[in-house]
Order: structure tokens, then sequence, then C-alpha cells
């Protein structure tokens, strides 16, 4: 937290200002300096009173990479395949990164969610999706 | 006043914005049952929804959504003692014994009368006050709404739990400066977008609440793993004899307590179940052994709570809680800005969504009694089934409002940022607030230093400032206090 004031603190520096905005009393960086300035102090309070960060030994954190990788495949494969297909495929993905290995689970969730959400938003709201570079 | 609520009934009667309210309750009260999502997530997941419907239709959805996502997450809190939001918490202390001793249904049935009685009482007192409210509003001015706006972020560590001021200010600052990327409306310069054209317009409401409500939360599902509670079978919800009768005069006491508090900025509806579960036990201690009235008082008070955030929202156009923080956004969306002109400039809008409160609660009443036996076993979902549902649904709906892939990795970072605000204790609420509060308070302050001319004896002129500036020095001492206070207290 104490990081990211003092890299937020840096940028915020960094904002350019012509002469007149410069002469203001509140300017483009006016706030920014205080906020960052008040979570560096925050920060360094929270450090002195040392609170201890709740990650369980047994928590699953390559299940949590997994996912994190799916989800930026699926950023992805949007530009390559449009978002309803992107979007069964990262909830196949996902369903199986979870552990779901039901078949009819595995093929029904996410041809019928991606059916719907096609339905829903490109059909009944007429709203314009690119279909992706593989199927223009 | 009349007319108006005869044009607020006529719009929240309106048939399609009746069939909204009852969609929205039935999909908040969905949504905040399973087990970690609140609110929160589910106004955010059915923002993508709202925005294909007008203003009214939608607002009066996302209201139906806030009631019944708080009456939701007690039902979770009963059933398997895994409250999906703070304001629920109470609930579970005599909830989760009553269903575990075989009176779930009873439990339940509790929770939805006092509910419902709650959220009438907090209709009525909006119904009473919003207009008065509205109409003293129109004096104010920027150095009033700057005022107003630090009273609102102050109350955030004023309010927040024992050991949290701290970790509350930090979210809240957090906040604040994610509102601060963009391009700056007052000189035009471009702060913190990296050159990035992506950020030239700033942050959006609904990729920061996505991310760090309802992504996050499903990260950190993920890495606590699939949990078996044993599910718990009734077959109906009722209330047995002689229940209404001992509940009643708590649920009054506890609405009105519970009103009043959540038109404080900051407090809301977590505040008020708390004030109201420990009220009714000094009120009538020992007399409650099988714990009707420690379910009646926090839920009556909590769903009372969500009707007085309300007045703040609509009468100021100031969030005072994360809820309405977000949905002060979806407001934003549609080009609606609250306000005491909202009175006004959209009467039907306006009276539509209060009226539509009272329908609200007994649609949830009437939904809730009879569907709960069978709606409550999604309580049971399997977390393998439920995360990656969250996970594809909180991203469709971030790409759906920008259609730009950048926003997906954007989601992924701050979801993965708002995980580890959680795992460190940092309440998220505070950020999402000082989030959607962030370019007001900029804007404000700016105009109330052009207007003082750099001077701060403006304030003497101005008696209502100079009384919420009081409030703010009030607020900020309330901590001090209490940090003084345990220092003092014997070891």
């Amino acid at each position: 937290m104490a990081a990211f004031a003092v890299a937020y603190l840096v940028q915020a520096w960094t904002i350019p200002l012509d002469p007149w905005s410069a002469e203001e009393v509140v300017n483009a960086r006016t706030l920014p300096l205080g906020y960052g300035l008040g979570l560096l102090l925050v920060s360094l309070a929270l450090l002195l009173k040392r609170n201890p960060i709740d990650a369980s030994p047994g928590a699953h954190w390559p299940t949590l990479f997994l996912h994190c990788v799916a989800i930026a495949g699926f950023g992805m494969l949007i530009r390559f395949a449009g978002l309803w297909v992107a979007t069964a495929a990262l909830l196949l993905a996902t369903l199986l990164i979870a552990g779901e290995r039901r078949a009819l689970v595995l093929l029904a969730a996410p041809v019928g969610t991606a059916l719907t959400a096609w339905l829903l938003i490109a059909v009944v709201l007429d709203v314009y999706i690119h279909p992706g570079v593989w199927f223009s | 006043m009349w007319e108006g609520i005869v044009a607020g009934l006529t719009t929240a009667l309106d048939p399609g914005n009746l069939a909204w309210v009852v969609a929205g309750c039935l999909a908040g009260t969905l949504i905040g049952m399973l087990p970690g999502l609140g609110p929160i997530t589910a106004i955010a997941l059915m923002i993508p929804v709202s925005y294909s419907l007008d203003p009214a239709a939608g607002l009066i959805m996302m209201a139906g959504v806030y009631y019944g996502a708080v009456f939701g997450g007690s039902t979770s809190s009963i059933l398997i003692n895994a409250p999906g939001v703070a304001s629920t918490v109470a609930t579970s202390f005599d909830g989760y014994p009553m269903a575990r001793s075989g009176q779930a249904g009873r439990a339940l049935a509790l929770a939805a009368y006092a509910s419902f009685a709650g959220g009438v009482v907090g209709a009525v007192a909006l119904l009473l006050f919003a207009s008065t409210l509205a109409t003293l509003a129109k004096a104010f001015q920027s150095p009033e709404y700057t005022l107003i706006l630090i009273f609102a972020l102050s109350s955030i560590a004023a309010f927040a739990d024992r050991g949290q001021v701290l970790r509350s200010l930090a979210a809240a600052l957090v906040g604040l400066m994610l509102g601060t990327v963009g391009t700056d409306q007052s000189a035009g310069v471009q702060r913190f977008t990296f050159g990035r054209l992506d950020l030239t317009d700033g942050l959006s409401f609904v990729l920061i609440a996505m991310a760090t409500f309802a992504l996050a939360e499903a990260f950190r599902m993920v890495l606590a793993g699939d949990d078996d509670s044993p599910p718990t079978r009734f077959a109906h919800a009722r209330l047995h004899p002689g229940d209404a009768k001992a509940v009643a005069p708590s649920v009054g006491r506890s609405s009105v307590l519970g009103f009043l508090v959540g038109v404080l900025p900051g407090a809301g509806a977590t505040l008020a179940s708390f004030f109201a579960y420990d009220m009714q036990r000094r009120f009538r201690r020992g007399d409650d052994a099988d714990g009707a009235r420690g379910i009646a008082a926090p839920e009556s008070a909590n769903n009372a709570a969500c009707t007085g955030s309300f007045v703040p929202l609509l009468t100021l156009g100031i969030p005072g809680s994360g809820t309405t923080a977000v949905l002060l956004g979806v407001m934003l969306s549609y080009g609606v800005q609250p306000g005491p002109r909202l009175l006004e400039a959209e009467p039907a809008m306006f009276w539509g969504v209060i009226v539509s409160m009272f329908i609200g609660n007994a649609v949830l009443l009437a939904l809730n009694l009879p569907l709960i036996p069978y709606i409550s076993r999604l309580v049971y979902l399997r977390r393998r089934v439920l995360v990656p549902f969250v996970i594809v649904f909180s991203l469709l709906g971030v790409y759906l409002t920008s259609l730009n892939s950048f926003d997906v990795y954007l989601m992924l970072a701050f979801a993965l940022a708002g995980l580890a605000l959680r795992l460190g204790g940092f309440p998220l609420a505070p950020l999402l607030l000082g989030f959607i509060l962030s370019g007001m308070l900029e804007e404000n302050l700016r105009r109330t230093v052009l207007l003082a001319d750099g001077s701060w004896t403006f304030l003497l002129d101005r008696p209502v400032a100079l009384a919420l500036a009081a409030l703010c020095v009030l607020v900020w001492l309330a901590p001090l206090k209490r940090l003084l206070a345990v220092r003092s207290a014997p070891a």
C-alpha cells in the first residue's frame, strides 16, 4: 500500500501544469498529491500496527492462477473468435479449472450461456458485436 | 407532493415497470442468496440488463435488486451461517442456531416479515422526508456540497468497524485516487493515463464495481476451495403462533432506528443491523430465548437502512454507501443527475422509485414466503459451478459496456488488487464510495475555492456550510475518542 502511494505520488508530481494552473490554489495536481500523501501516512500507520494478511496455507493459488490465465485468454480470444465463442470457451475453461467433470454441465452450460447472451444482446437488443477476425 | 406521488404511482404501476420490480426482487434475492455475493455484486451484475431499459424502469428494477439482495443475504446467513454481506451478520447470530434446531422455515419467515416491515417503514419515512429535504437542498451550492462530500468520506472512518478505521480510510483514499485517472475536467490535462487512449475517459465505475466485488469475490471463493455444507430441508416458511405479537415492538423500534442510521453517510445497513440487535438485547434482556427478536430486529433495521440510504442519494445526489454509489453510477450513465433538481426535472422517476419500494417490499414478501423452500437450495450451489458463472457474467457485463478487450485485462488487474485488499482485511465498499465521490469532490472544491477567492471566511456567511464543517470536525473526533477510550481502558 505504501509502495502504491509512493508510485502514485511520483506520477502525481509529473502531471503537466500550464503557468496559469500552476498559480491556482487547487489545480490538477493538488488533490492527487493530497490523496497520495494521505495514503502514504495511513499505510505507514498500518505498517506500525502490523496487520496480518489472511492468506491461509491451504489456499488454492494454482487454481487461481489458472483462472487468471483463462481470463487473459478470453481477452485475446474475443479479438479472433468474437465475444460469443470466447464466452463459451471461458465458461468451459473455468468450469474445468474449478473441478467440474460432468459432461452434460460442461457442454450445456457454455453453449447455453453463450447462446442466451447472443439472443438477448445481439438479437433482442440489436447491439452490434464484432464477430471476430476469424468469422468476419 | 401529492401530484408527485400520483405520478410516481402511475410510473410504478405501469405493467412493464411492475414486471421489472418483480424481476429485480427475484434476481436480487437469488444473487444475494449465493454465499459471498451481496447487494453491490447483485447490482453490478445487473448493470448490463439495466442499460436496455428506460431510466425509470432501470432504477425501479435496481431498487428491487437492492432489497432483494439484502433479503437473499439473510437466507444464506440463516441456513448456512455464511452472510453474503456484513449487514446480515447480525441475523446469523440467532438465525443460524434457530435453523440448526429444525426451525429454518420459521427463521426465514421471521426474516421475511421483518424485512417487509422495515422496508415499508423506511419507504413511508422516505416518502415524507424526501421532498422536504430536496426542497431544502436547493439552497446548497458548491461549498455545502464540498463539505457534505467531506462529511460522507469522513463518516467512513467514524462508522468503521472496530479496528477497521485505518483500513477503511486507506480503501477510501485508494478509491479517490482511482477517481483521478483520466482527463482532468478543468485543465484538460491527462492524469495517470500512461499515454493510453483507453484511459483518457477515466476508469469506468462498472469495471471497478465488477472487479472489486464480483470478480474479486469469485477469486476469494477459488482460494477457499469447494465447501460441502449439508443442506437444511424445510417444507414451508411460516411463523409460530404469537411470533408476530412478540416481535412487533422490536421490529417497530428497529425499523425507525434503521432508517435514521441509513440516512447517515457511511453508516448504512451493517451498522443499523448491529445497533438494532444490540438494542433489542438491552430492551428485553433474557426474554428472547428462541431468538425470534434477534432475527427480526436486525432484519427490519437493515431493510429500513437500505431505504434510508436513498435519502442522500435522491435528494443531494450523494451516495452514503457502496451500494448507493453503484446506483449513482447507474443513474449518471442514464444521464440522470440525482439531487435537489431531480424532483423538478424528473418527478415521475423520483416518486416512481420511492413508490416502487412499497410494491417491491410487497413483491418480496409474496415471492419469498411460498418460494423460499425451493429457491433456498441455491445456497448449496457448489462453488465449482458458481465461480465460473460469476467470472463469466462479470466479464461479460464489463465488456458489453465498453466493447473494449483492454477492459478485460484491466478488470483482471483490479480484481487481483481487490483480492489482495480483501486478504489484507480492507473493506472495499469505502473504495467504491471514494471512487464515485472523487470527481464530485474535486469539481465542487475547485468551484468553492474560486468563489471564496482562496479565503475560508466565506464559511461565516454560509450557516449551513458552517454547520457541516462543524459536523465534519465532530466526525473526525469520533475515531480519536474511541482510540483514547481503548487506550485508557484497564487491561
